[in-house]
């Protein structure tokens, strides 16, 4: 009977074993719902900046990766229970975060800048912003939004989308997001026709921080080396530039 | 870099309806089996069988199938981690969505299930059971010849709604990012920046499978009900 037992265990073992060798590849989670960063092609693949600069970093360091799609909110929770090595997804580089995760150095640096009807006159210096409905998603939109203009109203949406239905629907005056995903999600659209940039695009490091990072594990320290080495690498070869250029007719490096 | 047309979309997002229709199905089976199981427990006649389903029924009922799902995947993976750092067994196992999908909707319609076993089961006449000892009947014959169809019949139209309950619910598993055809079609959404399109979509083929079933259900009801006329 503990032979058995023993053949059974073992057995399972071996079975078990092609399973360990996968884990050397790495597997990055993307919300594939944010273009042009990560999206779903026609075809179902995952594509996007990101995805391209993922294969690129990858190829730098000889290692296999595939990347899932992932809910936003199940971004931290899924990396630390080890159902990815990594999120690779636009997040921001915060000290919130980073008292759970860790990131690699930024590999782009964005702006947040408002979005309003063309007609639309928004007072800056004003802390309420003139009584105008404004939209925003969590994060650092939502975070500089209070601090500089702790009087305005303001509606939190969970997603990008729903906020630009409610601006199209007139139940919004206007939207304060990241710049580049309002320069694709509403301004290049059929919809965006009439909004435009209200004021300039403000990057203030204390809601902004770093920029956006790769998380990772904080006991995956040699994974985040070999990410930050590879990062230098594709900025030093013009492999960043080729493809920061497929993508987007300004840098945004933020270097 | 341009916006993407809404009619490429249409094959990935239809390809989500075999995703959702194999996570009912399975669910349904788990739900039936564990229905089953716990009617039988609570008409039982020993009382642990009967606490334990009173307890299933109890605490079941009271949570939110989001709330169910998130922690199986989330909370299951952790466990299932701790498990393979403590044994050595794997270094990562990982828990699919579609399983966790089908346990979690399968345990929680389980429940329902229950109660319609055994309201079925206790609307049948004494008499039935009491005419069929009387032929001689006992035990497992008693019960597949008069008991079971009897049950079956009973139950069908709580059934029917169960199946039909537990089917919207399957909307669910994309959170966890199951590609049935709500998350495709939010993905979809988002690429394309046409939200509106899919949901729609997503609501007539919802409208299309209830129906289907619907249908489906009412001649399968008609024929267990022939037994009675004659």
């Amino acid at each position: 009977m503990r032979n058995t037992l023993l053949g059974l265990a073992g057995a399972i073992g071996i079975a078990l074993m092609p399973m360990m060798a996968v884990a050397q590849d790495i597997t990055f989670a993307t919300e594939a719902a944010y273009p042009p960063f990560n999206f779903r092609a026609a075809d179902g693949s995952i594509a996007g900046f990101e995805i391209d600069l993922g294969n690129a970093l990858c190829k730098k360091m000889n290692r296999n990766c595939t990347f899932v799609a992932q809910n936003w909110d199940g971004m931290i929770p899924g990396l630390l229970v080890k159902k990815f090595d990594g999120i690779f997804a636009s997040m921001t580089i915060t000290e919130e975060r980073k008292k759970q995760i860790d990131f690699t150095d930024p590999y782009y640096q964005t702006a947040a800048v408002f979005v309003a009807a063309e007609a639309t006159k928004i007072d800056f210096a004003d802390k309420a912003l003139g009584g105008l409905k404004i939209g925003t998603i969590p994060g650092v939109a939502q975070c500089y939004l209070e601090k500089a203009y702790p009087n305005a109203s303001v509606q939190v949406y969970q997603n990008a989308e729903d906020m630009f239905l409610d601006i199209g629907a007139g139940r919004l005056d206007a939207v304060f997001s990241d710049r580049i995903q309002l320069d694709f999600g509403l301004l290049k659209t059929e919809r965006g026709k009439g909004f435009a940039f209200q004021g300039d695009p403000v990057n203030e490091p204390g809601c902004f921080g770093e920029g956006i990072g790769i998380g990772l594990r904080k006991q995956d320290t040699e994974l985040r080396e070999a990410l930050n080495k590879a990062i230098k690498a594709v900025h030093d070869d013009g492999t960043y530039k080729a493809i920061n250029d497929k993508y987007f007719s300004y840098d945004i490096s933020g270097k | 870099m341009t916006v993407a047309d809404t009619a490429d979309y249409l094959p990935f997002v239809l390809r989500g309806i075999y995703v959702t229709i194999a996570l009912s199905v399975c669910s349904l089976l788990v739900a039936t089996a564990l229905g089953l199981l716990g009617a039988w427990a609570k008409l039982s006649k020993f009382s642990a069988a009967r606490g334990m389903a009173e307890t299933y029924t109890t605490l079941v009922r009271g949570v939110p199938d989001l709330v169910l799902m998130l922690l199986l995947y989330y909370g299951g993976q952790a466990i299932v981690n701790r498990i393979g750092d403590a044994t050595g067994l794997w270094e990562r196992a990982e828990l699919d969505p579609f399983t966790v999908a089908v346990a979690a909707i399968g345990v929680i319609f389980g429940s329902y299930m229950t109660e319609t076993f055994r309201g079925a089961y206790l609307s049948i006449p004494r008499g039935q059971s009491e005419g069929g000892k009387a032929l001689g009947l006992s035990g497992w014959l008693l019960f597949r010849l008069v008991l079971w169809p009897q049950l079956m019949r009973n139950a069908m139209p709580s059934f029917t709604n169960n199946w039909l309950s537990l089917m919207k619910t399957t909307a669910l598993a994309s959170v966890m990012g199951l590609e049935n055809i709500v998350n495709k079609a939010t993905a979809a959404g988002r690429a394309t920046h046409q939200p509106f399109t899919f949901i729609a979509i997503v609501l007539i083929i919802y409208l299309c499978l209830t129906v289907a079933s619907d249908v489906g259900l009412r001649v399968l009801a008609r024929r267990l009900r022939v037994a009675e006329t004659i």
